[in-house]
């Protein structure tokens, strides 16, 4: 079953290119085939490696159904450069595999009603989805760096051609932010395939030897730690992704501009890519960077967690207060991270840290569902009002009752009800980083509840309350607009209800990381 | 060393000779027959009788002299040069090909004349990668040199073209004459012009302390410099690719830059300078000089208006990162920042005759060639733009496309060499986020930019052709870069003097 992972990395890309040669009508059919049958694909990747191996998908030093070929081997002189074609999926990357898959289809359904060049669209979409799944299934950190930088330029397309009126601004951020940001992250490679040996760059390789990683570089005449050197090159990519406070300003900006379904994506599954890089690389490589620098790490978290908070309070469009809200839910991400990696305790807080690493891992899933739902339930919206506007809007619930149940499915999910989505992850993180990092969790708790202020408050300001009469002709969501938010709210209902299955799967995966973490924490 | 010229000597001359024999071939054709496509098909044909020679040398290496030298070690053919051969080859086939509507178009010459003197240029390149000894190193670059000059100044109706040209042949002159002073003192200095011997006297003559030798080293490296438009060198660049034709443009962009290279790392590697450079700090000017290349080119090109101009600064950019590897050679005999350079090389010709052919298209459909012009190409010629797009995007660096692999290695070897070149390393990546600016702006008014006129341009087949061959060569290169590292290999760690081999 070695091709399965193969077809569903690159199976969109062939797609994308091949549908430019149709007419219009069937190239959206084919976007919306191949994305629903890659979707499938990954579901039957998910459940065929649980039921091959029974109840795991491995961690990163065994992977299941893994492919891995020397694509480039060269020895000369004194130098060796090697690259691999691998390409490997476990408890981290799998959930996020299909969250790729399911959140590119919905976007292919719910761009249907876009005739602007959809062609150059959808084959722009579909490059997307095999960049994205490239950077979680690579085993190899420069096919990851090859993968990570595949991206840039559709995005950069999509949202330029599709978006809306301040679009060349926003593309334009987005492609210097991310640029400046992943060069640093090449610079991060290098150093660390230099520093560990220089004959492989496999993620089994620098699993192996992560803990072992010490030692400090002379700079400038002094010395600095290495694995600190290496963690600040290698996140400096993935902080503009994530997007980590105070580069985050290229966010709001992109995710207002671009087109619902972009937005979407962007959100869904863009953002995760920095999370994924943090987690995997990071943490699971330079386990000891992480811990020099994880309270202070853990109080940008809490920046992020308030600063977006705060500024999604104050917004007047709704896409821009969910924006502004993913900046503050990815800070739980980097909290968990910061607290999973925290030198407090050593060994004995295993558990806690462990909560607060699956907590993020999790939330990296849940906040893609909730987020990528939201802002399909505003591009609705949009396309029927014409306008985004929070206080333009009043009491429409009644003119719309499927879409606006909807949007308060997924608001409630967002601020972290329980038995949806986005309590599990977030109690789990909580739970895990008060032993660890107790100031920067207080103060980052606070986000819970201006989470649920800006949603609430917005809830009652446009849907309900008297109707303005303004809005008396607003139609509701078809059954087309509201299937990508109705399979949305399923997969939210089920892992808020019903985690375990998630839970169980990202959990041994963490447990090696969580090792090597430990592992250096006893070197140090 | 045989003393006497046979049979097996001139077929190791073969593919130079038979390219000198098809330019003279294509330019007499020209008197009897006034069909153009006869001598077009001729030339392009022809170029295949140079590169089953050529292959034939790859193929059967070991029947020749044994240092596969010829002609008194005036001739080198090893790994290397063959290397060079088979590139400059694969730049005539684009070339002669992309040029053949222009030509008919926008120049007053017949296409015989124009792909003859294009031929003989190419003769000279390839043999300044196959000399190993100081005056035909100098005869070669010249051979290359003339026939550009002419090249430059071919559109006799634009006063740009005729300004090209006259700047071209005072700088080249005065370039040469640099060169030929630096051969001079290092012929003084070690009492030969075959490089082999050089390599094997500059050892002593520098423990003897012998500084004429470093000022021959820095006078050849700036000889060099202007033939690969390196910083402070690069002056003549911008304004020759805006003035001459822009099939000469492309063929400055990448025969000149790729012959100056090849001339130089043999002049240095296998003439032995690179060898003694470690201990006296040469490597600091080369280190400076390619941070200097790369940061001008980049930054100027952000400020373009002119797309041959911006393509100007764009190569001086490229030719920045390919010193980097330079320097990775001159601070420590590496051969593997040698194999960056040529496999760079490699994929920058291949890449920027594809971005080039872009510009032709455009010009041959509209005679246009702003930045501005590009606005909303990707509606009018959608082919040319989506591979004109991936051109450019591989020039900058961008995956999937194989500039990407070029870049990493190149720059991934001078990393390698220790901590003294990590700042280079670390400001090529930054020029490399720059460098996209520029690149992403033209892919920005292809296709996002609303253009003036809806209608569809009419390409050329060559422009389309040409295209097809370029895009496809740069993707298989992403999947085959291996293959070419592992092909490159031994050539260039063949061209490092056995005893300083480390």
């Amino acid at each position: 079953m070695q091709w399965l992972l193969p077809v569903i990395v690159f199976a969109p890309a062939i797609a994308g290119v091949a549908l430019l040669l149709f007419p219009q009508r069937p190239a959206k059919l084919i976007a919306a085939g191949a994305t629903l049958a890659v979707f499938l694909l990954s579901l039957w990747l998910y459940f065929g490696l649980l039921n091959g191996s029974a109840t795991t998908f491995g961690d990163v030093l065994h992977p299941q159904w893994a492919v891995d070929e020397p694509w480039i081997n060269i020895a000369l002189g004194t130098f060796h450069f090697r690259v691999d074609y691998a390409l490997g999926a476990d408890g981290l990357s799998m959930p996020m595999i299909v969250l790729n898959a399911l959140l590119t289809f919905l976007a292919v359904v719910g761009s249907w009603h876009i005739d602007r060049r959809i062609k150059f669209y959808l084959a722009l979409i579909l490059i997307l989805e095999t960049g994205v799944m490239g950077v979680f299934a690579a085993f190899d950190l420069f096919l990851f760096i090859l993968f990570w930088e595949v991206e840039l330029i559709p995005m950069f397309l999509l949202i330029g051609i599709w978006g809306g009126a301040r679009r060349e601004y926003a593309a334009w951020k987005f492609l210097i932010y991310t640029l400046v940001g992943s060069s640093f992250t090449l610079a991060g490679i290098f150093l660390i395939y230099v520093q560990t040996g220089g004959q492989s760059a496999t993620y089994q390789h620098y699993a192996s030897v992560a803990s072992q990683l010490t030692g400090s570089l002379p700079l400038f005449g002094g010395s600095v730690s290495l694995p600190l050197v290496l963690f600040l090159l290698l996140f400096a990519g993935f902080a503009v992704k994530i997007p980590m406070w105070p580069v985050h300003t290229w966010l709001p900006d992109a995710h207002t501009e671009a087109p619902t379904a972009v937005s979407v994506l962007l959100a869904g599954v863009l953002l995760k890519m920095g999370a994924y890089g943090l987690i995997r690389i990071c943490l699971g490589f330079v386990p000891q960077g992480v811990q020099e620098i994880a309270p202070l790490l853990g109080i940008v978290a809490a920046i992020n967690v308030l600063w977006g908070a705060g500024a999604s309070m104050v917004q007047h469009d709704m896409k821009k207060m969910i924006a502004y809200a993913s900046v503050s839910h990815m800070g739980y991400v980097l909290l968990g991270v910061a607290g999973a990696a925290a030198s407090v305790g050593g060994a004995s807080l295993l558990d806690f840290r462990q909560a607060a690493l699956t907590g993020a891992t999790l939330q990296m899933f849940t906040h893609g569902a909730i987020t990528g739902m939201l802002f399909f339930c505003v591009g609705v919206l949009y396309d029927k009002a014409h306008t985004r506007e929070i206080d333009i809007f009043g009491g429409i619930a009644t003119r719309m009752p499927r879409e606006i149940t909807l949007y308060s499915i997924a608001c409630f999910a967002s601020l972290g009800l329980p038995a949806l989505a986005g309590f599990v992850a977030e109690y789990l993180v909580f739970t895990g980083t008060y032993a660890l990092l107790p100031a920067q969790t207080v103060f980052a708790v606070f986000g819970v509840v201006l989470t649920a202020g800006y949603l609430l408050w917005m809830l009652r300001r446009s849907f309900f309350g008297p109707l303005n009469l303004k809005w008396r002709g607003l139609t509701d969501a078809t059954l087309r607009e509201a299937f990508p938010l109705a399979a949305l709210a399923v997969v939210i209902l089920f892992v808020g209800i019903y985690p375990q299955p998630l839970v169980d799967l990202i959990t041994p995966a963490m447990q090696q990381t969580l090792h090597t973490v430990v592992q250096a924490l006893a070197v140090h | 060393m045989t003393s006497h010229i046979d049979g097996i000597q001139i077929w190791m001359l073969a593919p130079e000779l038979s390219v000198v024999l098809l330019g003279f071939l294509v330019l007499g054709l020209d008197l009897i027959t006034h069909n153009r496509r006869v001598v077009a098909a001729t030339a392009l044909i022809g170029l295949l009788i140079p590169l089953g020679f050529t292959l034939s040398l790859v193929v059967k290496q070991d029947a020749l002299t044994p240092d596969h030298t010829a002609f008194f070690h005036m001739l080198v053919v090893d790994g290397y040069a063959l290397f060079f051969q088979f590139l400059f080859l694969v730049i005539g086939f684009g070339v002669l090909l992309v040029s053949y509507g222009y030509v008919e178009k926008f120049l007053r010459v017949t296409i015989g004349e124009y792909y003859s003197i294009i031929l003989l240029s190419l003769a000279g390149m390839m043999l300044m990668a196959s000399t190993g000894e100081l005056i035909s190193v100098y005869i070669s670059l010249e051979l290359t040199s003339i026939p550009l000059y002419i090249l430059a100044g071919l559109s006799r109706s634009d006063t740009r073209s005729a300004e090209a040209a006259v700047k071209y042949v005072l700088l080249g002159a005065m370039s040469s004459a640099i060169l030929l002073y630096g051969m001079a003192l290092l012929y003084g200095a070690t009492g030969t012009t075959d490089l082999t011997e050089i390599a094997r006297n500059t050892q002593a003559a520098l423990s003897s302390g012998n500084l004429v030798l470093l000022a021959a080293d820095v006078f050849i490296f700036t000889g060099f410099g202007f033939k690969i438009s390196a910083v402070p060198f690069h002056m003549w660049a911008p304004d020759i690719y805006e003035g001459a034709p822009t099939p000469s443009t492309l063929f400055f962009s990448v025969g000149s830059k790729a012959a100056g290279f090849a001339a130089l790392l043999r002049v240095f590697i296998f003439g032995g300078l690179a060898a003694i450079s470690g201990g006296t700090y040469l490597w600091v000017m080369v280190a400076i000089v390619a941070a200097v290349t790369m940061t001008l080119g980049n930054v100027v090109a952000l400020l373009q208006t002119n797309i041959k101009r911006m393509m100007a600064y764009s190569s001086i950019g490229q030719a920045g990162y390919l010193l980097v590897g330079f320097a990775a050679i001159m601070i420590s005999n590496s051969p593997a920042g040698n194999l960056g350079i040529l496999a760079f090389l490699a994929v920058y010709v291949v890449t920027n005759i594809g971005a080039f052919t872009g510009i032709i298209g455009l010009a041959d459909a509209t005679g246009k060639e702003n930045i501005r012009d590009f606005d909303g190409l990707g509606r009018r010629a959608p082919f040319i733009a989506a591979g004109m797009g991936l051109c450019l995007l591989s020039l900058a660096g961008i995956p999937p496309m194989a500039g990407f692999w070029g870049k990493l290695f190149i720059l991934l070897t001078a990393w390698n060499q220790g901590s003294a070149l990590t700042w280079l390393v670390v400001l090529g990546l930054i020029n490399s986020a720059i460098s996209i600016v520029y690149y992403a702006n033209v892919v920005w008014r292809m296709f996002v930019a609303e253009p003036e006129k809806r209608d569809r341009l009419a390409m050329s087949g060559s422009v389309t052709l040409t295209m097809a061959v370029a895009v496809v060569g740069i993707l298989a290169l992403t999947i085959a870069f291996g293959f070419l590292l592992t092909g490159l290999g031994g050539g260039a760690g063949g061209l490092f003097p056995t005893a300083t081999t480390p």
